[in-house]
């Protein structure tokens, strides 16, 4: 869990520390900050100064373009079917691999890993070999009148797909960790499945499933290549926001491809905010659940 | 718990968007034109034109969808099932490929419109930055040492092929049909290529606002709408000696059409791109009308007079100029090294 | 309240290992047994197969007439107390103990008045008067164990299960909560095992030792019976040990019978 890394105990500076070590601590501190203003923070500025080049009035003017607006809305949808749904199922997946020992327990692992390890691009082309005109399902589907891919559903496959993982691995860990006796024990006390599962279970793991639930809200949102390859790119249809950047930006439409941008990166922001604040409210249990041994 | 309350309400959102959008769909007829893309801004144009003139002749309300991206890329996207009712694409080779590959065009689909069914033309020009730094007035200057060619990849992209066409046009007129010295020549041209990007669209922000090249060999239509955009005291084109006739052209996905109830919409709207409305827009958005009786002397006046060669007289035809320059093993890809 | 436990010729594989080769065993309503054993020799794996946790290949486990296979965990109502304690570590020591209480079924759960009445009734059994607002991170690991007991005997139990009850506490607090355990048991008076591979431990605090080697139970016996006559050559080597250091201090205060109170 990338919250706990607060809770770590400092590394001790060696008791010979030298100014040797010192020097070298402020170089490397140095080069850290460095790093960051120009990897992180530059690029994150330019997009908010970019949208603001022709003032605060174009950029509201861009938010009221139709098409904006449509991109809007299906990046909105989209998240709201594949964030819940993930979380859902991720939880469930990693409750079976982490409390559970069975057949296939090693695969169904890999499996939750392999849309990491495999390109968005991929992911994308996968669902047009099975859902497109030419693809295996693609007559079925032509004869029963669905269509799938260059529409939302293959657009919500699509991002499903690209950020399953992101429940999933956080969570395992953490319940592999914990193991199962607190759950034998609320059986023990007669509890049933649902309650000791929303009673223990979940409250054990809620901090790492909301901060799964954020990095997969956040790639959802911004998914590119998986969703590109299955949209269509048709306008105020199937195009999400980042799409639409890219329209935006290749019809020399720069201030309305960086008031979507920017539009874009506020939404994460947001859910960062989300996150520090729910970190913050909460600080008290969570200081005291990393100070137990 | 709160956290359930509130996905519950964020799917009862999205439930609405549904609802919304299928409303939406069910509404009118809407007519999805899958197209490549210099061709954003002219479309824009025209759907407008021919929505208002289909509802005055028909009393319908027709909206017009529109997907931009490579042309290749597209005709793939096409064959995969993308519901295009019609497609306007870049080259002929690939509606052929939709012809081929599916039964959603007829294989004769270029004698189902005038002029092989390209309603309008284009040609390759040159651009340059302001004041013409390098002094380019012709191919020639492209070969030279030291000048930096921007174009995109003939494998991916239709406009590309056109560029690298006419580029072999020229030099095989310079050096009397030799073929050997034509491909040497042209190796030399690529050579001065930095970057080659998939697309026509991405090698003209490449050039115009990454500031990449001193000049971008482009359609003749992009050219003045880079001008357009970023100032015409900023950029110069160039008009080569010689250059080609390209001809992008377009066809109804008469299967995809059918199934939706769309043909006779279809059909009417590429034919309305023959119309005097329709040419008179294509020249307003700088592609060369092929009846430019009607269109605005003023837009007619912008297109320069050059000598150009035509595929299927010079090349003969786009299957031939496809084997024998861009499949794979053909001589583009003998002739090109990446540089580092 | 207590039953006897009688467990009836066991068996449970783990793959191709038995960690159970047909195992029986009869305990008296009341009775405080120990079953004391080497590592890998079955007593935790009997223990968790009495509670339900393990699925027996074979065999059967009696709670007085029933049959233990025909009851739901719920059903089978068995304090039971893991070897790390197992405590909800996102609730207060209130909420742990009122746990079993609150996770009944509506029709049966009292009303959070009596639950409160019995939780702090529980906290003054186990010595732990006014630390219900704590978590289980705040407390000793003494404290947490009791705490862990206290939430086992608030569903008031058939029988009452411990897995190595003291493993995870210092020799000192061991000694204490031994003494305390069993002053408790003459308290309550469950039926009580506790699985344990100390023979101090076993010996001072059970009425009867049950001692388990290779899953199966060599000798089961009073203190007594054990020390003086032990019935393989394993438990010879095994209570080694613990026989010399009781001829050493002579003193004999284990072997004394305990009076079984019944509730």
């Amino acid at each position: 869990m990338a919250m706990s890394d607060r809770f770590l105990p400092l590394a001790h500076a060696p008791e010979r520390a030298t100014s040797e070590t010192a020097f070298t601590k402020v170089v490397l501190i140095g080069i850290a900050v460095l790093f960051l203003v120009a990897i992180l923070f530059l690029p994150l500025v330019t997009v908010f100064v970019e949208a603001l080049r022709k003032g605060w009035g174009t950029l509201f003017e861009n938010f009221g373009d139709p098409d904006t607006l449509s991109a809007i809305r299906l990046t909105l949808l989209v998240a709201a079917i594949a964030v819940p749904f993930n979380a859902v199922v991720g939880l469930a997946a990693s409750w079976c691999i982490a409390k559970f020992e069975f057949k296939g327990r090693n695969l169904l692992l890999t499996l939750i890993d392999l849309p990491f390890s495999i390109s968005p691009v991929i992911s994308g082309l996968v669902y047009v070999l099975l859902f497109g005109a030419q693809g295996w399902l693609g007559p079925w589907l032509s004869a029963h009148d669905i269509q799938i891919i260059f529409a939302v559903p293959g657009i919500v496959l699509a991002t499903v797909l690209v950020t399953f993982p992101f429940v999933a691995r956080e969570l395992i860990p953490l319940m592999q960790s914990q193991g199962t006796s607190e759950e034998e024990a609320a059986l023990m006390l007669g509890a049933s499945g649902w309650h000791t599962f929303f009673k223990v279970t979940l409250p054990n793991v809620k901090w790492a499933l909301l901060y799964g639930v954020l990095l997969c809200n956040a790639r959802a949102m911004g998914e590119f290549g998986a969703v590109s390859v299955v949209s269509g790119h048709i306008r105020g249809l199937t195009n999400t926001m980042p799409l639409h950047i890219e329209i935006l930006y290749n019809e020399y439409n720069f201030v309305g491809a960086f008031a979507v941008a920017s539009l874009l990166t506020g939404l994460a922001l947001i859910t960062l905010l989300a996150k520090t604040l729910l970190e913050w409210r909460f600080a008290g249990e969570l200081a005291a659940k990393a100070h137990r041994h | 718990m709160r956290l359930l309350t509130r996905r519950s309400i964020a799917l009862g959102a999205a439930a609405l968007f549904l609802s919304f959008e299928a409303a939406q769909a069910l509404a009118d007829r809407t007519l999805l034109n899958v197209s490549y893309d210099p061709t954003r801004e002219f479309y824009k144009d025209f759907n407008a034109a021919f929505a208002a003139d289909w509802k005055a002749k028909t009393g319908e309300t027709i909206t017009i969808e529109q997907s931009h991206g490579g042309s290749g890329k597209q005709a793939r996207a096409v064959i995969d099932g993308l519901q295009a009712d019609v497609v306007t694409l870049a080259l002929a080779g690939d509606i052929d490929q939709i012809a081929n590959k599916t039964d959603k065009v007829p294989k004769d689909w270029a004698t189902k419109l005038p002029n092989n069914a390209a309603p309008y033309t284009s040609t390759i020009v040159f651009l340059v930055r302001k004041g013409n730094p390098r002094g380019i007035k012709d191919w020639n200057d492209l070969v030279r040492d030291g000048v930096q060619v921007i174009t995109p990849n003939p494998k991916t992209s239709g406009g590309a092929r056109w560029n690298y066409l006419a580029a072999w046009a020229y030099a095989s007129k310079q050096l009397g049909g030799d073929d050997g010295k034509v491909k040497e020549w042209v190796a030399d041209l690529y050579r001065n290529v930095p970057v080659l990007d998939t697309g026509a669209r991405g090698s003209t922000t490449t050039f115009a606002q990454r500031g990449i090249g001193d000049v971008l060999i482009s359609w003749e239509n992009e050219a003045f709408l880079v001008q357009k955009e970023f100032g015409a005291d900023n950029f110069e084109i160039i008009v080569p000696s010689l250059s080609i006739k390209a001809e992008p052209p377009v066809a109804v996905v008469a299967a995809n059409a059918k199934a939706k109830g769309n043909l006779d919409v279809a059909e009417a709207y590429l034919r309305y791109l023959y119309s005097p409305e329709g040419q008179k827009l294509a020249a307003r958005n700088f592609f060369r009308p092929v009846d430019a009786s009607s269109a605005d002397p003023a837009d007619l006046a912008r297109f320069p007079k050059i000598e150009l060669v035509s595929i299927d007289k010079d090349f003969g035809g786009w299957s031939k100029a496809q084997k024998e320059f861009f499949a794979d093993g053909a001589i583009f890809d003998q002739i090109y090294r990446p540089t580092n | 309240m207590s039953v006897p436990v009688r467990v009836r010729n066991l068996e449970k594989n783990f793959g191709r290992y038995p960690a159970l080769r047909g195992v029986s065993l009869n305990v008296e309503a009341g009775e405080l047994v120990a079953l004391l054993g080497p590592s890998g020799s079955g007593k935790t794996t009997l223990l968790r197969a009495i509670a339900g946790l393990e699925q027996p290949d074979a065999g059967q486990v009696l709670f007085g007439d029933i049959d233990a296979n025909s009851l739901s965990l719920r059903e089978r109502r068995i304090g039971f107390v893991f070897q790390q304690y197992a405590l909800f570590k996102h609730m207060k020591v209130f909420d742990n103990i009122a746990f079993g209480l609150r996770a009944r079924p509506r029709a049966s759960r009292p009303s959070e008045a009596a639950i409160k009445a019995k939780v702090l009734e529980l906290l003054h059994l186990v010595q732990l008067d006014g630390l219900e607002a704590r978590y289980p991170a705040q407390l000793s690991g003494g404290q947490r164990q009791r705490v862990a007991l206290a939430r086992a005997l608030a569903i008031e139990p058939r029988v009452l299960l411990l897995d190595e009850p003291f493993g995870a506490l210092d020799a000192r607090v061991r000694k204490d909560l031994r003494k305390w355990l069993r002053e408790l048991h003459q308290r309550t008076g469950h039926t009580t095992l506790f699985v344990t591979h100390d023979q101090d431990e076993a010996f001072e605090l059970a009425n009867r030792i049950a001692i388990l080697d290779h899953g199966r139970i060599e000798q089961v016996g009073t203190a007594a019976e054990i020390l003086d006559r032990p019935a393989t050559p394993f438990i010879d080597s095994f209570i080694e040990g613990i026989a010399r250091r009781n001829a050493d201090q002579q003193s004999r205060e284990w072997t004394k019978p305990h009076v079984v109170v019944s509730r």
